[in-house]
């Protein structure tokens, strides 16, 4: 049975899952906090315009992603500071149109049609050992950011004008976390595609925030909530062959589902005995 | 000395003139009680002194500074009328006042001693390890006045602090504000409806609608010209007798037929 772990692509695959799952696990407390679902969805969708672009005129899919990404997510930062993010109709025909030029970038370029399914769904057994170096490193980048900064970044959540006067650069923080956010957003797209790769950041934390109310047992239940699914859904897929990233978020999903319901159940049986 | 100066300051929103003209001046360890009707631009005013409103013209000294740098030197001390905190933010009351001490070079120990030692002094120290969503609005309130003072700033700026603590504890929380004048020589600006309390504990009034109607001490303050202009021609006195003025019974007839 764990005769999958031997075989090369497949390890690739767990190990970069897994690295995935811990770095959007974390950052999913963010998402979750700030309702920032949209901001993801907006960023990851915007992204397929980018890799569509880049496998069209030859040049690295990942570097244009990146910036179709980031440009998106400061736009979408920009937006959301001014108002209310959710009456703006322009986030949403802006990554609207970025997917539609990915889709004729992609049909216009002969011997590409089969990347189109792979960047809309995934394929984590795509994953290559570069795949993984980059993870490594923008990980390791990620954690000694929020290492330093967590507090502050919390605090500019918990409210930006206290945490402004009290001489924090509320700007920095804001932005540089959805730079960070937009870059983690590609990287998932190689495991789980453009179209669930929001999914992948913010299930996690809506999960387990349904169990604890504190944030350090919200992310770390988050992350091992992550890496059992991540594995499982990795083990699901190769046994039965179905989609990697398909598999995923639908337990993903199913988890979400579950804790809910024994959430509820819980309380109507607390309330009933009181 | 003083601390926070605001020149010929006119603001305006949406093209509307929310402050027109503000001129005035607070001094070090001074306690200054902005009141007037709703909508007098009392929040307009902090926010424009804050830098997070641009004035139209005029302008605002804090510590000597522009805002923008004023705010950077961890000085300033900021309670909202409204905590916009998202709900159900996932953090302990604790870490809460923790976060008045993010720029602290302290030691985490000592960070979390001078923490409760605060949550002690607004009477929340029971309350450390609950959530903070979960409290009270007067309790959210205590708690945020703890996160604002464990930073030792030199000037606070309080919008309506006492909303949601009952009327004992508002006397009790003013006499606070004054004794942590008196011992630490902090600057308060605060907003406030409880004009009763402007009387016993502040030193300066800033009566605010549009215009700056009154600036000075407290005993000018409660003349009926003053007050009419401020509130409007309609506005009737229930001063039962001179020491009325000065006690905390203090009310105007439209909020409160008790006095
Ligand atoms: N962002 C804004 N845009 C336009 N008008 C505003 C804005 N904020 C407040 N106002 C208006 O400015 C006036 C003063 O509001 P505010 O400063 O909140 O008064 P107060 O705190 O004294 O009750 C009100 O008439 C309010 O409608
Ligand atoms: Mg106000």
């Amino acid at each position: 049975m764990l005769d999958v772990l031997t075989i090369p692509f497949m390890q690739n695959a767990i190990i970069g899952g897994i690295l995935l799952a811990v770095l959007l696990s974390v950052l999913s407390i963010f998402i979750n906090i700030k309702n920032w679902s949209f901001i993801n969805v907006g960023i990851s969708h915007a992204t397929f315009g980018g890799l569509a672009l880049g496998v069209y005129l030859g040049v690295s899919p990942i570097s244009l992603g990146l910036a179709f990404a980031i440009t998106t997510g400061f736009f979408i930062g920009y937006i959301s500071k001014k108002g209310n993010i959710h009456e703006d109709i322009s986030i949403g025909i802006l990554f609207s149109i970025s997917m539609a030029l990915g889709v004729i970038f992609l049909t216009l370029t002969p011997n590409y049609t089969s990347d189109l399914f792979t960047f809309l769904f995934g394929n984590i057994l795509t994953i290559t050992k570069q795949d993984i170096y980059l993870l490594v490193i923008f990980s390791i980048f990620t954690f000694g950011y929020l290492y330093f900064f967590f507090q502050k970044i919390l605090f500019c959540c918990y409210n930006e004008e206290v945490a402004y006067t009290s001489g924090i650069n509320t700007n920095f923080y804001y932005y540089s976390l959805i730079t960070i956010i937009a870059v983690a957003t590609v990287l998932a797209v190689k495991l789980v595609g453009v179209i669930l790769a929001s999914a992948m950041i913010i299930l996690p934390a809506a999960t387990t925030s349904q169990m604890f109310w504190h944030y350090k047992k919200i992310i770390i239940t988050a992350v091992l909530l992550s890496i059992i699914i991540v594995f499982a859904g990795i083990f699901v897929s190769y046994q039965y062959n179905l989609p990697s990233g398909a598999t995923i978020v639908f337990i993903y999903g199913i988890v979400f589902f579950i804790t809910i319901f024994v959430k509820n159940i819980i309380q109507v049986i607390q309330h009933g005995s009181s | 000395m003083k601390i926070l100066e605001v020149k010929d300051l006119t603001v305006k929103l949406d093209n509307k003139t929310i402050l027109e003209n503000i001129n005035f001046e607070v001094k070090k360890g001074e306690i200054l009680a902005i009141v007037g009707p709703n909508g007098g631009g009392k929040t307009t005013l902090l926010k424009t002194i804050l830098g997070f409103i641009k004035p139209y013209r005029g302008k605002v000294e804090i510590l000597g500074l522009p805002p923008k740098k004023a705010v950077k030197t961890g000085k300033i001390g900021y309670l909202p009328q409204k905590n916009n905190t998202p709900k159900k933010f996932p953090v302990s009351v604790l870490d809460v006042v923790m976060f008045g001490l993010v720029n602290s070079k302290l030691s985490k120990n000592e960070k979390l001693q001078k923490a409760l030692e605060y949550l002690d002094y607004v009477g929340m120290k029971d309350f450390k390890d609950r959530p903070f969503s979960d409290l009270s609005g007067g309790q959210q309130q205590r708690v945020s006045i703890a996160r604002v003072l464990v930073a030792e700033p030199e000037i606070i700026f309080l919008d309506e602090p006492s909303t949601g603590i009952d009327v004992v504890a508002q006397e009790s929380f003013y006499e606070f504000l004054k004794k942590l004048r008196d011992q630490k020589n902090i600057t308060v600006v605060m907003v406030t409806h409880d004009v009763g309390a402007v009387a016993k504990y502040v030193d300066k009034v800033a009566g605010l609608n549009r215009y700056l109607h009154f600036y000075g001490s407290p005993k000018d303050f409660f003349k009926k010209d003053i007050l009419s202009k401020l509130y409007g021609a309609d506005i009737e006195l229930i001063v039962h007798s001179e020491e009325c003025v000065t006690c905390e019974h203090f009310r105007f007839k439209t909020e409160d037929k008790t006095c």
